[in-house]
């Protein structure tokens, strides 16, 4: 049945007609192509231009929030090195000082030392010093006592009646040149 | 020389003693003489001062030594210091009654040692001699101490004027040994 009334279509058209499309077939398109037209205009291209505005947004904002993060990884990178840098400066400092303080307490200790030499060799030499005071004091006492024992027996023995009383009589001189 | 006050009381009562009986220039001299016996002999020392020796005992050697030799009285007045308890205090006693009964004649008492005895002529001028030295009125105290070697030691009070050939030998000894 369609394909006799096809037939039938195709034997009434001829010409410019066989390209032209039918004209309620043109209206009826026009409309659909309106319709769609309408559609897409009004509701497609408003929700895609928004969603691209949005997403464009958001890779702005993504692309800025970057940025910053970038800017203030710099920044935390510049203070890293600024302290690092410090660090590095008084570490040095540190071991600047504690290496003079090393090399004063060293020319101390070298100068306590020969302090210390130097009277640790005084002190011996005058030890030494005095025991020869001593041991020469300690001889001369004795010779002095084995004189001094031997005079007294020279002495007592020489010392007769006659000497005895010049003895008496020199003391009571003597007495009489006393002062009073 | 300033004495104890125990010293000096007894000193004091024997010379009351001594003087009341009129005996005091005796038995001034006969003590000082026992004192330097006691000070000279260590064994007469030991046997009036043992305190294991009874007092009659003590009293009996007194006796035996000086009986006879001394006067009654001397000999009396020895045995009262020990039967006090005093003997090692004799020799004090004795200066310190010297001293008493020379000043009783407003004298100084000397106490002058030599190592022989000295006659008479030679304690006078000796005396003489120590009054001028010293300036007081002395009553010389001889003493024989063959220790002293030779010459004179003379001690009036505190003041001691030594002549001694021991003290010249001492002397001697510090120069030599002086550093």
């Amino acid at each position: 049945m369609i394909q006799i009334l096809a037939q039938e279509v195709v034997e009434e058209s001829s010409g410019i007609d066989l390209l032209l499309p039918d004209t309620s077939e043109l209206i009826a398109g026009f409309i659909a192509f309106s319709i769609i037209f309408v559609f897409v205009w009004k509701w497609v291209i408003p929700a895609a231009d928004k969603a691209l505005t949005a997403r464009q947004e958001a890779i702005t904002g993504q692309l800025t929030q970057a940025e910053t993060a970038k800017q203030e990884a710099e920044s935390l990178l510049d203070d890293y090195k600024k302290q690092l840098a410090q660090a590095k400066s008084e570490a040095n400092t540190i071991v600047e000082d504690a290496r003079q303080a090393a090399d004063v307490l060293r020319s101390n200790l070298v100068g306590q030392a020969e302090e210390d030499a130097v009277s640790i060799r005084g002190k011996a030499r005058a030890d030494a010093g005095a025991e020869m005071d001593r041991a020469a004091a300690q001889i001369k006492d004795e010779v002095a006592t084995l004189s001094l024992e031997l005079a007294q027996m020279v002495v007592a023995g020489s010392v007769d009646e006659s000497v005895q009383r010049t003895l008496v009589d020199r003391y009571i001189d003597d007495l009489g040149n006393l002062p009073s | 020389m300033a004495a104890e006050p125990r010293i000096d009381g007894y000193a004091a009562a024997i010379l009351e003693v001594a003087k009341a009986e009129g005996e005091l220039a005796r038995v001034g001299d006969e003590l000082f003489r026992i004192a330097r016996a006691f000070e000279s002999s260590p064994e007469l020392r030991e046997a009036l001062t043992d305190p294991r020796l009874p007092i009659e005992r003590k009293q009996g050697v007194v006796d035996d030594l000086l009986g006879g030799k001394t006067s009654a009285l001397s000999v009396n007045l020895v045995n009262f210091v020990i039967g006090v308890g005093m003997a090692s205090d004799l020799p004090n006693i004795a200066d310190r009654l010297a001293e008493r009964a020379a000043a009783e004649r407003n004298k100084v008492l000397a106490e002058v040692r030599t190592a022989v005895e000295l006659d008479d002529e030679t304690i006078d001028r000796l005396s003489e001699s120590l009054s001028q030295a010293t300036g007081k009125d002395v009553e010389i105290k001889t003493v024989v101490d063959p220790s002293i070697v030779g010459g004179v030691v003379a001690r009036v009070g505190d003041v001691v004027i030594d002549g001694s050939l021991s003290h010249r030998m001492q002397e001697l000894r510090k120069t030599l040994t002086r550093r």
